[in-house]
């Protein structure tokens, strides 16, 4: 058996395993699940811009808060079904992606992660204001939710679909190219490759799924506002996640999303007061340590393939 | 050999713990409070009227023959923590009884998750209409509403023939209620709304907002606010020269450490109280000197409430003889009495519509009921001088 | 309801007040603006280090009834040293790194450090209760707090910018923030520099912190506003433009005060968004010239 096959199928096992566990799971188990879906589709979409291009979106969660306003208020005002609403958040988030992508992606460096970081702050503080329509700073309160079983189906189609889309794009010319803009834009420019574009590209996708993530966690967490659904710490949550497993790689986000999850839920439960802090520790520790992820180095030392 | 001693032991003390727990086991009640965070300060006289109520109804030999424990965590203020502990507190702690958190915006999250694991939520520190809006069956109101905080501000201000006023609020769920509830009294009762504005949570400089309110220069200043915006915007008042004849604040203006915290600056503002120590409610003097003896201070209206809610879930579970939600909801909603807090009865949705609010005024370092007439303690000192002239 | 008539005496009211906010800016955005010109690290956690200064204001005062202006003097050393410690563990590693390590390392820090406060300190709301009121100019009211600390940063500043142009390790700091290359070439220690430069931002941010604790309330999220709106201040003066930092601290505080006459406080930091993207996209060395 070959490791390409023998691969393949501790997927198809692990897919099945995840296919079938509702029916055996407590609804503790289900819910936790979704949350680890949910990071694995966030990170995922980080991965897109970020890892590939080296552009640091530092306010990545604003696409997850549209989303979820979307989602809320179609359910809530339209009646729309949650699948439905869920999924038209991509809408507003690839737009809001490309009304702020078209100007600031020309800025260079830390810049862009700082006009990043303020949209975030914008986006807040506008749904806050026109609370006529969003509520402002109470939120909106969907009907509470009688199963989480579809939602933990939906979120995992997500998360798969993020992945089966970064291993296109790392498949493709659009990927190497995405990858010439992370290792030398001006030298990707001069060899004529229109960096300006594929960098919206990837940006607009990047976009697309964590507004979809948002609505369905509008109706799974039957309640929204402003500073439920645009943290900075959610940012930096898939930002870090992306960075442990190893950002640029196929299963980096899903890996570190895992783990990660894993690591949160136990540190929370035992030492609810400081699992903060230790998040702190996490992050300087990844940073300073293993800057390349878990994939990155195995990559390195094992000359794994690219696409993993 | 040695094994088979040890292993006779374990079944021997497994066999002793199965036989001795379900007649002694305690009965888990949950909630989370905001002990750290932008509403600690109510916050904690909130878990020390839970903790009160625990006390007495183990000194009365506990519910339903059962022990009652407590499980209090913190949510800092902040309702998606709150959301995570009533998960937790539900699914992991298995409490069988869960009581509201301190304030509207928690409560409005964290009884979502109640109603997805259909336990009552006795909600004794959430005061917002729209809480009760949603439908929701398993949630139980304790205190007046908000849009109700200030009527008393606005009626002494139509009796002295004020005619303007000026409204300022927390973006948050029951400040904004608060304000908007102010204003539609105002309007009815023929005072002009001059000025209506709301500020995000944790906002800590309000000179703007204040600036454009002293060139309006109206009679009354109303804020929806709670401890620590109440306590900045009073002070930012005095700094910016800020002078209305009369300033009123809905949570916050009741406490102790108001006075404390802000000294002189404190003298002549109202605040509106959901109970007070000198009213005449049933049990209330014993109440006042147990909670005195427990804490060594004096209780506030969120210690009344806390423990008047926490009181009548008790006494429901008593009539109910049972944990089942349906049963004490029925059992609550047919429910009249007055405790120590005051009157307490329901609607269908679980809609307080008994309680009365008052509003006291800060005198001479001391809390002076105002308003209603019919229990005032004193006059209101009016109209509140100018900051220059104090 | 909220159309309200803009008068002169207000407008002159929102200035000064604007104005006096622009000052500590100044300050808090210098102390930022240094550490980026020297090492182009954005330091996340400048606002959690404004956080440990004002803290220690308010101790200081709480515990042993300290003047809060004369805690400067013990704020600035503090902070001086966590900076200098900050930057010899952690920073020092990621000054070549791609930006990325950077801003979540400086995150990373700042959380930890926050939460640790937290946890010591818990999260309550707590205030300095040292001057209150205001002078009255006329219809103008001059609150006292904001006044005095307006004009201690302002000697804090002009302090700073002394060091910066009549000492030697001044000038090798900005040697260095010119160009690092050379600097390294003729002779400057740079690793040195780095380490003086981090805990002279450190301090900046920490008596930034001592000024802000008699105005607003002391909590462990305090300092968060305070790292965008330095930002904003270097990206209006000039990146590396040290003069340029202090006109941009004015000039924030201005427009803020001015956008909220007009409309809600929420929207005013909107206002300041828009603007920092078109300068960055228009000017991006500033408004008052810097380096590209």
């Amino acid at each position: 058996m070959s490791p390409m096959v023998g691969a393949l199928s501790l997927l198809l096992v692990i897919l099945a395993g995840l296919a079938v566990l509702p029916f055996f799971g407590s609804g503790y188990v289900v819910s936790f699940s979704i949350q680890v879906f949910m990071w694995m589709a966030l990170a995922g979409s980080w991965n897109l811009i970020s890892g590939f291009t080296g552009y640091v979106s530092f306010g990545h969660v604003a696409f997850f808060g549209v989303g979820a306003y979307t989602g809320a208020l179609l359910i809530t005002k339209a009646g729309w079904h949650w699948l439905l609403a869920g999924l038209a958040g991509s809408l507003p988030a690839a737009a809001l992606a490309l009304v702020i992508g078209y100007p600031c992606l020309r800025l260079k460096g830390p810049y862009f992660a700082i006009a990043m970081l303020g949209l975030n702050e914008v986006v807040r503080a506008l749904v806050s204001y026109f609370e006529g329509f969003t509520g402002g700073g109470s939120g909106v309160s969907l009907p509470p939710i009688l199963s989480i079983v579809p939602v933990y189906y939906a979120m995992g189609a997500v998360a798969m679909a993020v992945t089966l889309l970064t291993y296109r794009i790392i498949t493709c010319q659009f990927g190497l190219r995405l990858l010439s803009i992370r290792e030398d834009e001006m030298a990707a420019e001069v060899m004529g490759i229109n960096t300006a574009r594929l960098k919206l590209y990837a940006f607009l996708l990047s976009a697309v799924f964590p507004g979809i993530v948002g609505g369905f966690y509008a109706w799974y967490a039957s309640h929204v506002e402003p500073l439920s659904v645009f943290p900075l710490l959610t940012t930096i949550t898939m930002i870090i996640m992306c960075l442990f497993g190893g950002k640029g790689t196929v299963f980096g986000p899903v890996l570190g999303a895992g783990l990660l999850s894993v690591f949160q839920e136990l540190v929370w439960a035992r030492f609810l007061f400081v699992h903060q802090a230790i998040f702190g520790a996490l992050i300087v520790g990844v940073v300073l340590l293993m800057p390349r992820g878990i994939l990155g180095v195995l990559q390195e030392r094992y000359r794994l393939p690219r696409t993993i | 050999m040695k094994r088979h001693w040890f292993g006779a032991l374990l079944v021997a003390a497994m066999v002793a713990g199965l036989a001795t727990s379900p007649a002694a086991q305690e009965l888990k009640v949950g909630a989370s409070i905001s002990l750290t965070g932008t509403y600690a300060k109510p916050g904690k006289y909130t878990q020390e009227g839970y903790l009160l109520c625990e006390k007495e109804i183990n000194d009365k030999g506990g519910l339903l023959g059962r022990k009652v424990r407590f499980i209090i965590y913190d949510d800092k203020s902040e309702p998606p923590t709150a959301i995570k502990l009533y998960e937790k507190l539900i699914t992991e702690d298995k409490v069988e009884l869960v009581l509201g958190p301190y304030s509207s915006p928690v409560t409005n999250a964290a009884s979502t998750v109640s109603e997805k694991y259909k336990k009552l939520m006795m909600a004794t520190l959430a005061a917002t209409t729209s809480i009760w809006e949603r439908g929701f069956k398993y949630l139980v109101m304790t205190i007046s509403p908000a849009e109700v905080y200030l009527e008393g501000l606005v009626d002494l201000a139509v009796e002295r023939g004020l005619k303007t006023i000026a409204v300022i609020n927390e973006d948050t769920l029951f400040s904004k209620a608060a304000a908007k509830g102010t204003i539609e009294l105002a309007k009815k009762k023929g005072v002009q709304v001059v000025f209506h504005e709301a500020y995000p949570k944790g906002t800590t400089d309000f000179s703007a907002l204040l600036i454009k309110i002293k060139s309006l220069n109206p009679d009354v200043i109303a804020a929806g606010s709670y401890f620590d915006d109440a306590v900045a915007t009073t002070r930012q008042m005095k700094e910016l020269d800020v002078n209305p004849r009369m300033y009123g604040v809905t949570v916050g203006g009741d406490l102790p450490e108001f006075y404390q915290l802000l000294g002189k600056t404190a003298e002549f503002v109202y605040g509106s109280s959901q109970w007070e120590k000198s009213l005449p409610y049933p049990g209330i003097k014993e109440f006042v000197a147990n909670y005195e003896k427990m804490w060594n201070r004096e209780p506030v209206y969120h210690s009344a409430a806390a423990y008047g809610g926490c009181q009548i879930y008790a006494e429901a579970v008593r009539r109910a003889n049972s944990l089942d939600s349906d049963k004490l909801r029925e059992q609550l909603l047919k429910l009249k009495v007055s405790t120590a807090f005051g009157d307490y009865q329901v609607d269908e949705r679980g809609f307080q519509i008994a309680h009365k609010m008052v509003l006291h005024q800060w005198q001479d370092g001391k809390k002076v009921t105002v308003w209603p007439a019919a229990v005032a303690e004193g006059k209101p000192l009016y109209p509140t001088p100018p900051w220059q002239r104090r | 309801m909220t159309s309200v008539q803009i008068t002169g005496t207000m407008l002159f009211q929102l200035v000064v007040s604007g104005l006096l906010a622009g000052g500590l800016y100044a300050l808090v955005a210098l102390g930022l603006s240094l550490i980026f010109g020297v090492m182009r690290v954005i330091n996340i956690a400048h606002g959690t280090l404004l956080m440990l200064g004002a803290y220690t204001t308010y101790w200081l005062f709480a515990l042993a009834g300290m003047n809060p202006f004369v805690s400067l003097v013990v704020s600035i050393p503090i902070l001086f040293v966590v900076g200098a410690i900050l930057q010899k563990l952690f920073v020092h590693r990621v000054v070549n790194a791609p930006e990325l390590s950077s801003l979540l390392l400086t995150f990373g820090i700042s959380i930890f450090i926050a939460n640790v406060a937290m946890l010591a300190w818990s999260a309550d709301y707590r205030s300095v209760e040292f001057l209150t009121g205001s002078f009255l100019l006329g219809p103008i009211a001059l609150s006292k707090p904001r006044l005095v600390s307006f004009c201690v940063a302002l000697a804090l500043t002009g302090l700073a910018f002394v060091f910066l142009h009549r000492t030697k390790t001044g000038k090798a700091i900005r040697a260095t923030s010119q160009h690092r290359d050379v600097a390294q070439v003729c002779g400057i220690n740079v690793r040195r520099i780095d380490l003086i430069t981090f805990g002279l931002g450190a301090a900046l941010a920490g008596a930034g912190g001592s000024l802000v604790s008699v105005m607003f309330a002391v909590y462990p999220e305090m300092g968060q506003v305070y790292v965008f709106k330095s930002f904003l201040v270097i990206v209006l003066g000039g990146a590396g433009n040290y003069p340029g930092a202090f006109f941009g601290g004015l000039l924030l505080g201005l427009v803020e005060g001015l956008a909220s006459l007009f409309l809600t406080a929420q929207l005013s930091e909107v206002i300041a968004y828009i603007l920092l993207v078109i300068v960055l996209l228009v000017r991006p060395t500033g408004l008052l010239g810097g380096r590209a």
